[in-house]
């Protein structure tokens, strides 16, 4: 009879090697790798975004026609510039402004309608759920980007009314998961505890069902923030975003495409802006919610 | 079931009318004059009054309202300003291409994310599908004007290989095919490969590993057959939300769909045409989603239509 010789100082058989390739370790590590990438994509847009102003750079606006289409790497030109002479890295970060206000604003907008809706449609059911409902469907059979456009039509494109329409557009998508989160919360134990207690219905959802649901929530309004940069992107390229003299990602992508064959760097470096600064948000997004989900044991 | 049809029609025909009553208010509230765009520069005040007299544009909006809704119930949707054709026609006319470009993205999308998710779920937590993961997730962050804009530049400009736009040959439905595909592939691999996951960790997965099921067979046969709902679920969505047009990509491209179409009658205020593109757009999405559903009890027997779920 041999028993498994144990390794001194360890009192398991279970190696660091067996953890390291346990399914549990190896997701926590993927989880991890895309929260660390999407943090650094993220902040490496963002960052320099913020700060646009405080850095040394010439003025987005500032045309020099001697100086036009510079290849990125010129002098005093990092990204070269545009088709007028302007600095092509000074208009991403200054249009990264315009684009990434817009976003964070649209999203916390949708996200508090989102969460208020769905959770009022979730938790009281009824006609509420019903009108709620007939919203969310409606959203799904809507040609988006045409209705869009529509609005935009309508009360001319300035930076209020396209977060708002955003906003519209991204609200049943927060309210469709906050619903659903609700209708199993509204059956658990501590909701009718509540009511024993004598709290009326709006204040058992405000102050115990809510608060359970936000951060499923929450997570759901990251990924919409790369949605709204991409539909503000869509929306300028299209001629429907924030106007001139506002320089946006959207219409510095469409401004350079007749240069295409000349000049790649006007198309291609804004879109690797907006693309890093998506894909940051979208890993970051990702990776809180493999995390969750594995604490849940799902 | 009869009941169930009878019921989600109903649903269809309300969701549809509400939406164009939407449209029909917002065109009309829009600034910009129909009867402008239309006349020649040169048309003075009275010839536009006549124009508008025309298009039935001078009464009050809730008598246009009337006239909408009479001409709608008898299948009239009024005639195009600027085609002067009727409105119906002309997006009809538009639809094949639209229609022949989401077939195809869908195609390609189900062709290869289907198998990238089943492989993901076999491999699931290897480094190889975090880089999958990863990839897919780039795809779809992507801006789609941006991703057409570049595959045009490389393989219609540089490399002339592909014809850069419109709908001359059959090869000009590869460019925007790929281009929509990219932004889908992440949304539907990764929903294969959830549901896999699930299901190979199922207890009927280990009974059939126990009895000598191929992992292969495992993973096609067990696996896959058990994420179909969810799947078909997200590929009619998706396929719903591409018949409303891809608009970006469509004016990308040149390619001469709805979406293009719809872009080219909100800058010439072209009403009708506006009503009609949402009416037929609006009726196909939510006719697709209908099919989905009814299609349910084909790949799940343990579906019932029309009972709570």
């Amino acid at each position: 009879m041999t028993t498994t010789a144990l390794k001194p100082g360890r009192p398991s058989a279970v190696t660091a090697r067996d953890l390291a390739r346990a399914t549990a370790t190896r997701q926590q590590r993927g989880a991890r790798f895309k929260l660390w990438a999407g943090a650094v994509c993220t902040a490496l847009v963002v960052l320099p975004v913020a700060l646009a102003s405080l850095l040394p750079l010439p003025d987005p606006d500032g045309q020099d026609l001697s100086r036009r289409r510079l290849p990125p790497l010129s002098a005093d030109h990092l990204l070269g510039t545009d088709q007028l002479g302007r600095d092509l890295l000074s208009r991403i970060l200054h249009g990264g402004q315009v684009s990434l206000t817009v976003g964070v604003l649209a999203v916390a907008v949708s996200g508090l309608i989102g969460i208020v809706a769905g959770s009022a449609a979730g938790f009281f059911g009824g006609w509420a759920d019903a009108v709620v409902s007939r919203f969310l469907e409606a959203q799904l059979a809507l040609p988006l980007l045409m209705m869009l456009l529509l609005v935009v039509a309508l009360f001319g494109p300035s930076v209020t009314v396209i977060t708002v329409v955003i906003a519209c557009a991204q609200w049943p998508e927060v309210a469709r998961l906050t619903r659903s989160l609700v209708l199993v919360e509204r059956e658990k134990p501590y909701v009718a505890a509540a009511r024993v207690l004598g709290l009326r219905g709006r204040q058992v959802l405000a102050r115990h069902v809510i608060p359970n649901v936000v951060r499923p929530a929450g997570l759901v309004v990251l990924l919409l923030l790369a949605q709204a940069v991409l539909l503000e992107s869509a929306l300028s390229y299209l001629g429907a975003g924030p106007q001139r003299p506002f320089a946006t990602w959207g219409r510095i992508i469409s401004d350079g495409q007749a240069y295409i064959t000349t000049s790649w760097w006007l198309v291609t470096l804004p879109g690797l802006v907006i693309a890093l600064l998506v894909v940051g948000v979208n890993l970051i997004g990702d990776g809180l919610r493999d995390r969750t989900r594995r604490r849940k044991g799902a | 079931m009869a009941a169930y049809l009878a019921r989600r029609i109903g649903q269809s025909l309300l969701t549809v009318f509400l939406t164009l009553t939407t449209v029909f208010l917002l065109v009309r509230l829009a600034p910009g004059d129909p009867a402008a765009a239309y006349a020649p520069p040169t048309a003075s005040s009275a010839d536009l009054q006549r124009i508008r007299a025309q298009f039935g544009l001078d009464g009050p909006l809730i008598t246009q309202y009337g006239i909408f809704l009479r001409d709608l119930f008898t299948g009239d949707l009024g005639t195009s300003y600027s085609f002067r054709a009727p409105a119906f026609d002309v997006v009809m006319d538009r639809m094949p291409y639209t229609i022949t470009l989401a077939v195809s993205a869908i195609a390609v999308t189900t062709v290869i994310a289907v198998p990238l998710g089943v492989w993901m779920a076999r491999r699931a937590d290897t480094k190889r599908e975090l880089g999958a993961n990863v990839l897919t997730i780039a795809g779809q962050s992507m801006p789609d004007f941006w991703t057409g804009v570049m595959l045009l530049t490389v393989f219609a400009v540089l490399v002339p290989v592909l014809p850069a736009s419109g709908f001359t040959s059959w090869s000009g439905l590869v460019l925007p095919t790929v281009t929509v595909a990219i932004l889908q592939l992440a949304l539907v691999s990764r929903l294969v490969r959830r549901e896999m996951t699930v299901a190979l960790a199922a207890p009927y997965t280990t009974v059939a590993r126990s009895r000598g099921v191929s992992e292969r067979a495992l993973a096609w046969r067990y696996g896959l057959r058990n994420s179909a709902v969810p799947l078909l679920t997200a590929l009619g969505t998706r396929f719903a939300a591409l018949l409303n047009g891809v608009v970006v990509v469509e004016v990308v491209f040149g390619w001469p769909g709805v979406g293009s179409l719809v872009v080219r009658a909100l800058a010439t205020r072209d009403y009708p045409l506006i009503q009609a593109t949402v009416v037929v757009t609006a009726t196909l999405a939510i006719l697709v989603q209908l099919i989905v559903d009814l299609a349910y009890p084909l790949l799940d027997p343990r579906v019932r239509l029309g009972k709570a779920a």
